[in-house]
């Protein structure tokens, strides 16, 4: 489904656009953030388990629209314990037993948005044209179970393989650890792998 | 007989699994868990259901709900079991999110193909842990009469 060139391709182009979102991150914590060298995975949906689990989570879920055709999502994936870190960091609490309330998810959205927005604008950019995140819908859920409904969706049911651009962005200081997941569809990821092309001619 | 401690087979996304050892889907959010199980001896199987309709495709039959059934049937009947003793669960089905465009109700439409080609076999539901707004995973195992274990992404376990 892909091959090294546009594997390359991708990886740097989702590097950039994570290098974005991390600097934005960086300067909400005031803190250094560690970031993974993305990966890009071509995944068979029966497979899908092996990449994200059913551990309770937050996910901050963006449909990118814009300049681009077929569809695609973003999501801000943090598990539980980092979300309580992340909100107590950000507002100097310590309470780390504690349940997830409408302060963290306020929290979310407001990062989520921040750094998503940071994430297609640098990407965006690169392949000058026009990339915004819709409104953000978030569920504290098992992240599988929002991946599978993502996929149930339209845009992906008629495909047996997904690519899955992931980058794992940490803050060693707090112990948060999150992961931006990238999931474009056919249409979309065609697109942009046409877009990567030119622009290397 | 397979021991408590025997991990289970993961049954993913349009995959299916049938026999007598423990079986497991992780993270069911629209998807469904279709256990059809024997009354009469501890065989039975799980499909994770992904779409309501196959539209005539023939690869993957436990991706949709229309193949599903008919193929988990099959497959039971191989190993011996008898269509009359069937019976069905179903898990799953959940509306994930509100906000988005597209296949809203795709989890209420996966629940309502399923019922209907089950009906059409005359197997009857015994029990379900269907719709809400909740992630299930999933354990069913053949040794205990047809017992699934349901449990939530808050922690809670559910048996049924």
């Amino acid at each position: 489904m892909l091959n090294s060139h546009q594997r390359d391709a991708l990886r740097e182009l989702g590097n950039i656009g994570a290098a974005h979102a991390a600097t934005t991150l960086s300067t909400m914590l005031m803190s250094n953030i560690e970031m993974e060298v993305p990966e890009i995975s071509v995944v068979d949906i029966a497979k899908i388990h092996e990449h994200v689990g059913d551990e309770l989570s937050a996910l901050v879920i963006f449909q990118i629209t814009g300049e681009v055709s077929g569809g695609g999502y973003l999501l801000l994936h943090i598990p539980k314990n980092s979300v309580i870190r992340l909100t107590n960091a950000m507002l100097g609490m310590t309470d780390l037993e504690r349940d997830l309330t409408e302060m963290d998810e306020s929290a979310l959205l407001e990062i989520g948005n921040i750094m998503v927005s940071a994430f297609l604008d640098a990407t965006a950019t690169l392949l000058s044209i026009i990339m915004l995140p819709s409104p953000p819908s978030m569920i504290i859920d098992m992240p599988h179970a929002a991946f599978q409904t993502i996929l149930a969706m339209q845009e992906f049911s008629e495909i047996d393989q997904v690519v899955i651009f992931r980058t794992e962005l940490r803050s060693d200081q707090h112990k948060i650890s999150s992961n931006l997941f990238l999931l474009p569809n056919k249409p979309m990821l065609d697109e942009i792998l046409s877009m990567l092309e030119n622009l290397m001619k | 007989m397979p021991g408590p401690d025997e991990q289970p087979v993961i049954v993913g996304i349009g995959e299916f699994h049938a026999g007598k050892n423990p079986m497991s889907s992780i993270g069911l959010g629209s998807c469904i868990g279709l256990v059809i199980f024997d009354r009469e001896k501890p065989i039975g199987a799980l499909a994770h259901i992904m779409l309501p309709d196959s539209q005539g495709r023939a690869e993957r039959p436990a991706k949709y709900a229309d193949t599903a059934v008919i193929h988990l049937v099959k497959e039971l009947n191989k190993l011996g079991c008898r269509t009359p003793s069937l019976a069905a669960k179903i898990c799953g089905g959940a509306s994930m999110f509100q906000a988005f465009s597209g296949n809203l109700n795709i989890g209420e439409r996966n629940v309502e193909a399923v019922r209907v080609h089950l009906k059409k076999l005359s197997l009857s539901i015994v029990a379900e842990e269907v719709g809400g707004t909740v992630g299930r995973t999933i354990v069913y195992n053949p040794a205990e009469n047809g017992k699934i274990s349901v449990k939530t992404a808050d922690g809670t376990r559910k048996i049924i």
